[in-house]
């Protein structure tokens, strides 16, 4: 509940975004319109392999032609990671700039540039490439089977060699309780073999870097990229530069859904080459490139629960088994969250959790969206949607038996990040979000004939807002920003912070004015490299408002408490009698004190006075860890109509509903629902990366033509998307603002399999649901196979 | 090969361009001319980021050969405001915000005004098929619907 | 096994430095760049039809058409076609006509929009209409043409199995002979056409159909601006309550899209009926040759030809002024 006493002046206003007006006349500049005096331009040698040693590299035509080439024998034989997100001994390094031994079609075997895109391609076709091809594996199973080729015979974890064994990269166990003992004492016990897809983050703008050497021996970096201090920091550690010789710019991104969570592949490559070269360099990927550098973790989750006749959950034990292609990004962290967002979805007196994630000769998964959320909660919810059915339970009211609410422990990031539950809108997403989809007057699953056939589900789940915790855990998670009050009273923020298009910043913006009581026109985002900002660990894991935010209300206070004791030195008043609220006619801040209204003095008028005293500057820099891990709920409601006879589904209506504590940018907030629902009817219907067995190449060859996502006409009417949100407050939020963005997508998947378990009486355990695989159940169900399909 | 003169207005501007065969409309706009708001998204037609008008028709720039604009009217992004006032659409995607990483932005905002233009009063199906070659994946499209419907009103 | 990076052996691309020949040429694979348009060529935009066929004799085995050029430079950036000659039909404005005054004329190059747009065809070439309504997305509506469709010859092109149930016939020339031909014969194989060296298409011409005539068009992709899973154009033509004439064709079920004579026989002269309709439906998929590729499965097309064979049909029938199907 929102404290009674907060009135706010501009977080909760609709505004125009800040990077609006130049998105929408076409003035926003990206990294691939980044143009430089004397830029080059590069291209990649990508290998057409699967898997095969590079024995040679022959750049001499290349050069020849007066391009500069990069091959792996030019690069420091530095292993890393391309996420340092996890602490160091949890940080597995498995890769470099180039590689000498292609783990994946695609992989850069090495690069070229010249003054031109097409004399750097011409370039690039005169390289030579001996290559030793190797046994090709696609499958994880056939991966850990005895004899199959070594993907890697060793990586580094920490310090330490860690030798590879059966291609298994990670494996992770996690017992809480005694499961045995546990379902003994279940009235029903159910266990089931979800599969989810390995999806392409299809965001718009594809990679990209333009480096620029600088006269010092240092570089100037202007990446796509969620973290620029991450991209430094690895730039410095591969390179051996010191860090303060390397600049990496913020660039607004063309969309990222995770992709760009991860220093890019291309940007060391194009360091290198203008370390190698003394060149301004442009390496811009094609979106081919960019279809074989990353996807969405997919999964085979095997999920058993049990549950008294009451309907209580007993016990719990998930298998869960990811391909994670190539290399090793960030799959101990996936094992942990798929463990951690299942032990958060319900409470499990007794669970366990047995992960294995296994290299495969495929394109390298990274987080995508929900970073596993998406697929623990699609097995999960769809498996209690069963459990209620084999209880004869609602299964409204079975989740609120069993969910993880208020004062319940919640696992932000995995076992180590945990932090206790202080604000829920769980009841009110649920119980408003029956009465709007209609929820008593559902069909009873299975009961429906004819050839068009409709039906109701739900599923619910949510995000963690950061990763943050009381304790320090395997993730690092602080923000910092810096903040200054300008002579005329308007306002600098320096945050290293990203806005993927989400309108972090225009939050960030709006939690500095609320504090300041300054308009939020008159609080500036200023742009933000690594050479005058300090740390922002990623905009990642839902954390830019509530994390990234957080610190920036923390600046925001101390700049407050500095004008505040100005004012009260100008004004003869005590500090604490004094406030600061907007004024409209001035549209400025003004200090005054309530008792004695007279003593006033604008905020503009108290910076221009500290600069005529030379009182010096009113500005702070403050960094902030967030101790808690606060969820953001989201509950779906949907309702499908199926056509039996060609298995195409359409919605018919989608109600979403959030729990984001104070919503900041109501209609930015609306939009992160609408974006979720679009991504998730893909994830559940539609999108789908296959593979060559044989070859290891995408069948779609990387190209879009094959790679579909929902497009407008894939997406419901307006009129049939009902988004709300629930009035809730977060206590350790920026005036009760937590996370939203990949809670929005999380739950969707599931609520289609359950409306179209309602629909047509069939359990769909693996995604994409195409319409092939309905119309395959369907003729099973009807030949009598129904057991057979329900596995 | 050979390099051809060619005449054409971008943007209300009379432009001569030197261009080769394999020369595109795209990467003359954006490189030749700094006009950066048509977007390379895929290369081959199946995104609308590069949507540009030709001669007031939607067009994908990324498959259009340069020599092929000769005597032609194209219209960008940056040209749609003129005189420093935005066109009503572009305040419409601005107030329904319809904008969220804005990659997509310039090829919408284009196919939107080239449907108004069409049809004054469209329908949100008509929306739907005219706009259904551009890809977003962050809103969901809604806003964007309701942005061209809303400045239909 | 020692491999190397693929070459092209062919030469392709115009020699490239003197002194440091490179031998061969790394194929770029999946990894062309669409970026830019690698492949060099000369273009060639005559102004009439004559020019083009003459361009196309003297650069013959060396030249493609472009029409809309849709389809031709994605083909050239993805660098499946390689040439050394692109003559545009662009500049030639007699091709762009659709003419309604009696049987349906489509110039060669009248684009996709210009069809869907036009009202005779919307009321009486109505499987043709649903066919270039539903065509891929609105920047390929302008710019691809229907000569252009059909002279790709994908196996999926989505004009080709409306025109083939609408009895459609192509107009061909070289300049120096004409020919015309049925549209049922135009097709090899999958991009194949009869289409001899030199040989340009001029236009498509349908006949008009009579009142009694209804036809229809259904497809199905993955999403709608895609590439068929399955296109299904059906046109009857009834007598009474009875079936007259019938024609069905089909896209995306064979290497060429084509029309089941075999099912088209089925009901003539019978009033049609729910079981009769599905005795269609299943000749269909009997007849069909579909693949498992990654749009779809061949289980699922052949499933889907019948059930999509159905719909048109009724639909069809409909607007031929039957009534509904019992």
């Amino acid at each position: 509940m929102v404290p009674e006493q907060q009135q706010l002046h501009s977080i909760g206003q609709a505004t125009w975004r800040r990077d609006g007006q130049a998105k929408v006349t076409g003035a926003e500049e990206y990294v691939s319109d980044i143009t430089l005096p004397r830029m080059w331009h590069a291209r990649v040698l990508r290998s057409p392999y699967a898997h095969a040693r590079i024995v040679h590299v022959d750049t001499s035509y290349a050069e020849a032609l007066g391009a500069v080439c990069l091959t792996h024998a030019d690069i420091p034989k530095i292993r890393y990671n391309e996420r340092i997100v996890s602490t160091p001994p949890h940080l597995y390094r498995d890769r470099y700039v180039l590689a000498d031994k292609a783990r994946h079609v695609g992989e850069a075997i090495a690069a070229v540039a010249a003054p031109t895109e097409a004399a750097a391609e011409q370039a690039l076709r005169a390289l030579r490439v001996e290559y030793e091809v190797l046994e090709t594996i696609t499958d994880p199973e056939v991966a850990m089977w005895d004899g199959t080729e070594p993907i890697y015979t060793n990586v580094q974890l920490g310090d330490q060699e860690l030798s590879i064994e059966h291609n298994i990269a990670v494996q992770r166990t996690i017992e809480l309780g005694d499961i045995e003992h546990g379902f003994a004492n279940s009235a029903v016990i159910l266990e089931r073999e979800f599969a989810t897809s390995r999806i392409y983050h299809a965001q718009m703008e594809t990679k990209g870097v333009v480096c620029r050497p600088e006269s010092d021996g240092g570089i100037t970096v202007w990446p796509t990229a969620q973290s620029i201090h991450n991209v430094r920091q690895l730039l410095g550690e591969i390179y051996s530069l010191p860090l303060h010789k390397i600049n990496v710019k913020r660039v607004p991104i063309g969309g990222t859904f995770g992709s760009s969570i991860q220093m890019n592949s291309v940007i060391p490559i194009c360091v290198g080459l203008t370390l190698k070269s003394g060149k301004t360099i442009k390496l811009v990927t094609t979106r081919e490139e960019d279809m074989y550098d990353h996807v969405r973790y997919p999964s085979r989750i095997r999920l058993k629960l049990g549950a008294t006749k009451d309907g209580l959950l007993t016990a719990g034990h998930m298998h869960a088994l990811s391909d994670i292609g190539a290399h090793n990004t960030q799959a101990f962290a996936f094992l942990s969250v798929l463990s951690g967002w299942w032990a958060s979805l319900y409470k499990l007196p007794a669970m366990k959790f047995e992960g294995k994630a296994v290299y495969t000769n495929k394109t390298p998964s990274c987080a995508m969206q929900g970073f596993g959320n998406p697929q623990a909660t699609f097995a999960v919810e769809s498996l209690m949607d069963d459990l209620a059915d084999a209880l004869g339970i609602d299964p409204v009211e079975f989740r609120l038996r069993n969910y993880v609410g208020l004062g319940g422990t919640f696992w932000g990031q995995g076992p180590s990040v945990q932090s206790i539950v202080l604000s829920d809108g769980v009841p009110e997403l649920l119980e408003k979000g029956m009465e709007k989809i209609g929820w008593p007057g559902r069909p009873v699953s299975g009961s429906q004939t004819g050839r068009y056939r409709r039906g109701i589900g739900m599923a619910r789940g949510f995000h963690t807002s950061g990763a943050g915790a009381p304790k320090p855990g395997e993730v690092i998670d602080y923000s910092g920003a810096f903040i200054k009050v300008n002579e005329d009273g308007t306002v600098d923020v320096v945050h290293a912070l990203m806005d993927h298009g989400g309108g972090t910043l225009d939050a960030i913006a709006k939690i500095v004015a609320e504090e300041l009581g300054i308009p939020s026109d008159r609080i500036g985002i200023s742009p933000a490299d690594t050479l005058t900002t300090v740390y922002d660990v990623v905009t990642h894991a839902t954390r830019g408002v509530y994390a990234g935010g957080g610190a920036a209300h923390k600046a925001a206070r101390k700049v407050k408490a500095i004008l505040l004791d100005y004012a009260s030195r100008v004004l003869g008043i005590e500090t604490n009698a004094l406030v600061i609220e907007p004024d409209e006619t001035l549209g400025q801040g003004v200090i005054y004190c309530p008792s004695f209204p007279e003593r006033r003095i604008t905020v503009g008028a108290l910076a221009k006075l500290c600069q005529t005293n030379s009182w010096g500057s009113i500005a702070a820099v403050e960094s902030l860890r967030q101790v808690n891990c606060p969820p953001a709920y989201v509950a779906y409601f949907v309702e499908v109509e199926v056509d039996t006879e060609t298995g195409s589904v359409r919605t018919v209506r989608a109600v979403i509903g959030s729990d984001c504590g104070t919503v900041v940018n109501p209609d930015l907030a609306v939009g992160q629902l609408e974006g979720g629902l679009s991504k998730g009817l893909g994830y559940a219907l539609v999108e789908d990366n296959s593979w060559e067995q044989e070859s290891g190449r995408l069948l779609s060859k990387g190209f879009w033509v094959d790679g579909k996502t929902p497009a407008m006409s894939e997406s419901p009417l307006l009129e049939d998307i009902d988004t709300f949100f629930a009035d809730s407050y977060e206590p350790s939020g920026p005036f009760g603002a937590k996370g939203i963005g990949e809670a929005a997508t999380n739950p969707c998947a599931a609520a289609y399999g359950n409306a179209l378990y309602n629909a047509l009486g069939i359990r769909f355990t693996e995604l994409p649901i195409t319409p092939e695989r309905i119309v395959a159940s369907m003729v099973a169900a009807e030949s009598g196979a129904t057991k057979a399909v329900l596995v | 090969m050979t390099a051809r003169t060619i005449n054409l207005n971008v943007n209300g501007e009379h432009k001569e361009w030197s261009v080769a065969e394999n020369d595109l409309l795209l990467t003359e706009l954006r490189e030749r001319e700094g006009l950066t708001g048509a977007k390379y998204g895929c290369g081959i037609g199946e995104c609308g980021a590069c949507t540009v008008l030709v001669d007031g028709q939607p067009s994908l720039s990324c498959l259009v050969l340069a020599q092929s604009v000769d005597g032609c009217d194209v219209l960008t992004i940056e040209g749609l405001a003129r005189g420093g006032e935005l066109d009503p659409l572009q305040i419409a995607f601005l107030d329904q915000a319809a904008v969220q990483c804005g990659f997509c932005t310039p090829g919408m905002v284009l196919m939107g005004r080239a449907l108004l233009n069409e049809i004054p009063d469209p329908t949100e199906k008509d929306v739907r098929e005219f706009l259904k070659g551009n890809l977003c994946r962050c809103t969901g499209y809604s806003s964007i619907v309701r942005a061209i419907l809303t400045h239909r009103r | 096994m020692i491999g190397q990076h693929p070459a092209d052996l062919g030469g392709h691309g115009g020699g490239g430095p003197t002194e440091h020949a490179n031998p061969t040429e790394t194929q770029m694979e999946d990894f062309t760049n669409t970026h830019i348009l690698v492949g060099e060529f000369e273009l060639i935009e005559p102004h009439t039809l004559a020019q083009a066929s003459e361009s196309l004799r003297t650069h013959a085995g060396e030249a493609v058409i472009m029409a809309g050029g849709t389809d031709l430079l994605v083909g050239m950036k993805m660098e499946h076609i390689r040439t050394k000659y692109v003559i545009s039909l662009g500049r030639i404005s007699a091709l762009k006509r659709v003419d309604t005054n009696s049987d349906l004329v489509i110039g060669a190059t009248a684009s996709i929009r210009d069809v869907a747009h036009n009202s005779v065809v919307r009321q009486q070439y109505c499987a043709l209409a649903e066919a270039c309504q539903s065509f891929s997305t609105m920047q390929i509506m302008v710019m691809g043409t229907v000569g252009g469709n059909l002279c790709n010859a994908s196996p999926a092109a989505d004009t080709a199995p409306a025109l083939l149930a609408l009895d459609a016939s192509v107009h061909l020339t070289s300049g120096v002979r004409e020919r015309e031909i049925a549209l049922s014969e135009f097709f090899t194989g999958p991009g194949g056409t009869v289409l001899s060296d030199g040989e340009v298409l001029e236009h498509i011409s349908v006949p008009a159909p009579s009142l009694s005539t209804g036809s229809a068009f259904l497809k199905m992709g993955r999403v709608a601006a895609d590439i068929s899973k399955v296109s299904v154009a059906v046109t009857v033509v009834r007598s009474e309550d009875r079936v007259r004439q019938c024609r069905i064709a089909l896209g995306a079920v064979a290497s060429t899209p084509r029309r089941i004579v075999a099912a088209e026989s089925e009901l003539l002269g019978e009033k049609p009926t729910i079981s009769g309709i599905s005795k269609v439906s299943q000749l269909v998929q009997q007849a069909i040759e579909p693949i498992t590729d990654v749009r779809s499965t061949a289980a699922y097309r052949r499933h889907l030809a019948g059930v999509l064979v159905g719909d048109a049909f009724r639909q069809a029938w409909l607007r031929a002024g039957g009534g509904e199907i019992t």
